[in-house]
């Protein structure tokens, strides 16, 4: 066998149980990751769930459901759950229509775009406990701009809206600042995706005399469909664990009455340490979530 | 296209920008404001004196140091999570790897709120000491958004025409040289739009970071925390320090954006 | 920079301590301070929230302490809010990385009962600290850092709320007569809640906006410091001690809370979300009248030590030379919070971490750290009340020193009973609640007392009953006498 042959063979041996494996060596490493970051945190807190741990008290005997049985007869739980849900419901499709809207805006060429990408990115970088405590001194009663402007328009009365515990204006604040934030995030997903939308098509729809809106709703939405579908779920799911904002902002107040999940589990895991009911908590929350998601998905694939 | 409605859009471009921009506008004038100006009826807009005390106290007691650890975790689990997470997305979007089942698996981790796992987390970290280590916090962040990449780089590589790659493995390329040569450059766009994400989650990551560092690997977040105290909240230093972090963010996406804006140009000629 | 500018501080001071030391060979700090040597080349960390206090350690009793004894002092700093649970983190994980923890004194029992502290009776005897400990202010001493018994926390911080007021505005001759007309008795400050109302509406109505009468923090996480005070003076019962039911929705509870919403109205705009930082701020700004805050704000309003780089934080004062100081209205301020410096369950060198707080607490090194112009230690024993340097650092500091020696004799202390934390964070719920407006006294502290009972049945009646008992025993738990 000539050196050059044995060579060759002895490439296509190793690329051949490289690319018979090809699928598995692609996909493990990352099954692999997250299995040994989040397996044991999972089985611990699934565990402790049926046991009984308080700050004070490690009793490691078996409870059954009692953390269970406790978590579904706490009405704070199911406010928490109810004011997630209103938070997400309404911030969902207002960060989808803001960031479409200027997704369209800037797929377009348009003078110095670059440097506005990179702007309206900025308020995604900023931490959200830096982004909620800047917005709880904008809408400062007396300390903050937002109500001075509002003063101004209104016709020179400074205006005296308690933005933070007014029950009225809470969770306007809370969404304001959310949106603020995440928008960007919705945005330069769906510019990535309008700018791989083939031109042409549209081009040729609208030659053939379709108005804009046909246009949106025939050719590019089916193109973005996939990737916005994806965008929508990620930020869905973030917004359910929706946090640091909310802590920032209100701490989930006044009362309880902007407390999300995360703020309900932290005040209790963390704060409390009734560690086996923030467990419990836990697994109901992701199971209930990964209901909806099957549901939803599977809709959205139908309607795909 | 270009230039009918071009000026009405740049206006509009505008209008946006200022609305975003604004509270970055309020944080720049805090940082340089000296106290007595900060709460103030009616609010001041400008400083009356420039304030430059706190950003020369980030640099002389080292807190800049939060910028770089921030930079280093952030940019580890960006790597970690793209090489993974692209992958394993390219596995299920073209060999349906593990079905809708899997991917469904892999979606859920990112329901687990972090504040509920943080204390086993703790456990584990404390045990092969992991903890206040980059290492540590780089594989939490790049394992916690693994589910973010797979499920969105799985929709820009099914945009990619299967057709490239067939013609590609008839040329004589391997699935591997395929993937490389052809699939990456073709997912470009979405590639850096991910990226830029999965940056930004692990650089705004709050929770594990304050939990598992203590005096090392200190982010921006933790950081921050820490200027703002029961007895004494440093509005400027922390307006400071947000802003000086903004700046490497900032360039990173600007110099990025070539991949953006070629991203587009493809789109052009795929058509 | 920072440390240039302190650096030539930090030398006299390290010279007074010298100094102060060869009269007395023998003292508690020397004693820590010899024994600590055997440990030389090792490192103890102590825990401690971030900003002045911890900057305490980087910048003096950090390199002071190894300097003298070779030991070198790490520090870690955690948020006040995530504190508590940091520690227990790190003791549930068995984690040994801690020594020292600087915690507030109504932590103590959760942190004994839980062994995430030690008791520090035996080394006391050892290193014969006892003597020296006496000088701690004993309104503190007696009620702080004490559990089963035991002695858990060496008192480090002289916490109690005082009431500031303006001199000049008081004194104003104008306000003099135009009060006493109003109201049939001198303008002066309020020694009961009613006077604090009438007086707060009277600077209000005549300032306003420019300044207004009172502006107490309103925020959560203290606020029910306010209410605790204002709630005891008036005789209010957390619990009935036998069933252990909440009673903070009585009539007195309600009450007290109805008082404070109508107060609101007097305060600046806003003060339902304001913290520390705010009436801080504004009163340093000469836009309120009235304050109860802790002593710290004493310093700063006579701009003492905020002149240091380290302290441009702190809004420059406009109303230096105009603050007068006084007991709060009732008489029997809250002993608010506290610090104290405990030794780690899990600590690998508990006794020299027992030396470095021994040394830290010592009336000598104490007597320093409490003068530093960036620490936020508030003096706490009897010896710095009467010490002549501290009374020459500004015109009134004397008065600021009788104000708090007096204050703290007849305060009160935080209610201390089993997961506090909680039970507080209910009860900053409920008032926050009320104050927004969303329900009314009466139906916010109803919400809050189902709450705590139903905290208090998941904790164990009976084990709270004797945590609570043990509590209103303490002889500065409630005043022998309710007042209006």
């Amino acid at each position: 066998m000539t050196p050059r042959a044995e060579r060759s063979t002895a490439a296509a041996g190793s690329s051949g149980w490289l690319d018979r494996h090809f699928k598995y060596l692609l996909l493990y490493p990352a099954i692999v990751l997250l299995l040994l970051i989040g397996l044991f945190p999972v089985l611990y807190s699934l565990m402790v769930s049926f046991q009984n741990l308080t700050m004070l008290k490690q009793d490691y005997g078996f409870q059954g459901l009692l953390n269970y049985e406790r978590l579904i007869n706490t009405d704070r739980f199911w406010w928490a759950i109810l004011h997630t849900g209103v938070l997400t419901a309404i911030a969902l499709p207002l960060e989808l229509v803001f960031g479409l809207a200027m997704a369209r805006l800037f797929v377009k060429d348009i003078r110095g775009k670059r440097l506005f990408l990179a702007l309206l990115v900025l308020p995604a970088v900023l931490p959200p406990i830096v982004a909620g405590g800047i917005w709880r001194m904008l809408l400062d009663v007396s300390f903050g701009p937002i109500n001075q402007i509002i003063g101004w328009l209104s016709g020179g009365v400074p205006a005296s809206i308690n933005w933070l515990i007014d029950p009225f204006y809470v969770y306007p604040t809370i969404l304001l600042t959310e949106v603020w934030e995440w928008t960007p995030f919705m945005f330069l997903i769906l510019l990535a995706a309008l700018s791989n939308v083939d031109p042409s098509q549209e081009e040729a729809a609208e030659i053939d005399g379709a108005g804009p809106w046909t246009i949106f709703v025939r050719i590019t939405l089916p193109a973005i469909w996939p990737v916005m579908i994806v965008a929508l779920l990620i930020r869905g799911l973030d917004l359910v664990r929706t946090f640091d904002i909310v802590w920032a902002l209100t701490k989930g107040g006044p009362g309880t009455l902007t407390e999300t999940i995360s703020v309900y589990m932290y005040t209790m895991g963390f704060q409390r340490f009734a560690t086996s009911y923030t467990g419990a908590m836990a697994f109901v929350i992701i199971i209930v979530l990964s209901l909806a998601v099957m549901v939803l998905l599977r809709r959205v694939e139908i309607a795909r | 296209m270009r230039g009918r409605g071009g000026g009405l859009r740049f206006i509009g471009a505008l209008a946006l920008l200022v609305v975003f921009l604004f509270p970055l506008f309020w944080i720049l004038t805090v940082a340089f404001k000296n106290p007595e100006d900060i709460f103030v009826t009616p609010p001041v807009w400008l400083p009356s004196t420039l304030n430059f005390q706190d950003f020369a106290l980030i640099f002389s007691e080292g807190y800049y140091r939060a910028i770089l650890n921030s930079l280093i975790v952030a940019t580890g689990a960006t790597i970690i999570a793209m090489v993974f997470g692209t992958t394993a997305a390219y596995s299920i979007a073209r060999h349906r790897t593990g079905g809708e089942t899997l991917a469904n698996w892999i979606l859920s981790w990112r329901m687990l709120p972090p504040i509920a796992v943080v204390f086993p987390i703790f456990l584990v970290f404390s045990v092969v000491e992991l903890r206040d280590s980059y290492f540590g916090l780089i594989l939490l962040n790049g394992a916690f958004n693994i589910p973010y990449v797979v499920w969105m780089m799985r929709g820009y590589i099914e945009d990619v025409p299967i057709e490239l790659e067939e013609s590609a493995l008839v040329d004589g390329c391997s699935r591997w040289q395929t993937l490389y040569r052809v699939v990456l450059p073709m997912a470009r766009t979405g590639l850096f739009a991910t990226a830029v994400f999965t940056f930004i989650f692990a650089w705004n990551e709050y929770a594990f970071a304050l939990v598992l560092t203590e005096t090392e690997v200190i982010t921006v977040p933790v950081q921050i925390a820490k200027f703002m105290g029961r007895e004494a909240t440093y509005f400027s230093r922390i307006a400071a320090l947000s802003l000086l972090a903004l700046i490497p963010v900032f360039l990173a996406v600007v110099t990025m954006q070539r991949y953006l804006v070629r991203g587009i140009s493809l789109g052009a000629i795929k058509g | 920079m920072l440390s240039r500018l302190v650096t030539g501080f930090l030398a006299g001071a390290a010279l007074m301590v010298g100094v102060s030391q060869a009269a007395l060979a023998e003292d508690a700090a020397a004693i820590a301070e010899n024994a600590a040597k055997q440990f030389a080349g090792k490192t103890v960390t102590i825990v401690k929230i971030p900003g002045p206090m911890a900057m305490e350690v980087t910048q003096f009793s950090g390199p002071e302490f190894e300097k003298r004894t070779g030991v070198k002092v790490a520090l870690v700093e955690v948020p006040l809010a995530e504190l508590f649970s940091k520690i227990m983190l790190e003791f549930r994980a068995g984690n040994t990385t801690y020594d020292v923890l600087d915690v507030q004194a109504s932590k103590i029992p959760d942190l004994a009962r839980s062994g995430a502290i030690v008791p520090l009776d035996d080394w006391m005897t050892k290193y014969a600290y006892w003597d020296d400990y006496k000088d701690v202010g004993a309104a503190w001493r007696d009620a702080w850092g004490r559990y089963g018994g035991k002695q858990y926390g060496f008192v480090d911080d002289g916490d109690v709320f005082l009431l500031f007021y303006r001199t000049d505005l008081f004194g104003d001759a104008a306000n003099q007569a135009a009060f006493k007309e109003k109201h049939g008795y001198d303008l002066a400050p309020p020694k009961t809640y009613k006077q604090f109302e009438e007086v707060t509406q009277f600077f209000t109505d005549k300032y306003k906006p420019s300044i207004y009468g009172a502006g107490n923090p309103r925020q959560r996480g203290t606020m029910f410091y306010w209410f605790e005070e204002e709630f005891r003076m008036k005789g209010g019962k957390w619990f009935d001690a036998e069933t252990m039911k909440a009673t903070v929705n009585s009539d007195i509870g309600v009450a007290v809370l109805s008082r404070m919403i109508a107060e609101n109205k007097n305060m600046p705009p806003g003060i339902e979300t304001w913290g520390v930082i705010e009436s801080m701020n504004a009163w340093l700004a000469g836009q309120l009248a009235m304050i109860t805050w802790w002593p710290g704000l004493g310093r700063w309003s006579e701009g003492y030590g905020t002149d240091v780089e380290a302290m441009s934080w702190v809004p420059k004062s406009q109303i230096i030379g105009k603050v007068g100081y006084a007991v709060v209205p009732g008489g029997h301020p809250q002993l608010a919070a506290g610090n104290l410096l405990t030794v780690s369950g899990n600590s690998q060198q508990q006794e020299l971490a027992y030396l470095y707080a021994q040394w830290l607490n010592s009336a000598t090194i104490s007597a320093e750290r409490v003068k530093l112009p960036f620490s936020f230690r508030d003096p706490f024993r009897v010896s710095q009340f009467k010490s002549e340097s501290f009374r020459a650092l500004w015109p009134a500091a004397g008065a600021y020193l009788d104000a708090m020696e007096n204050s703290s004799k007849t305060g009160l202390i935080d209610l201390t009973i089993v997961q506090v934390d909680t039970y507080n964070s209910l009860l900053d719920q409920g008032l926050e609640k009320a104050f927004s407006g969303a329900s009314d006294a009466q139906s916010a502290l109803d919400e809050v007392a189902a709450n705590w009972d139903a905290l208090t049945e998941e904790i164990g009646a009976d084990e709270q009953r004797e945590a609570y008992q043990s509590w209103l025993a303490a002889p500065n738990a409630y005043p022998a006498q309710p007042s209006e």
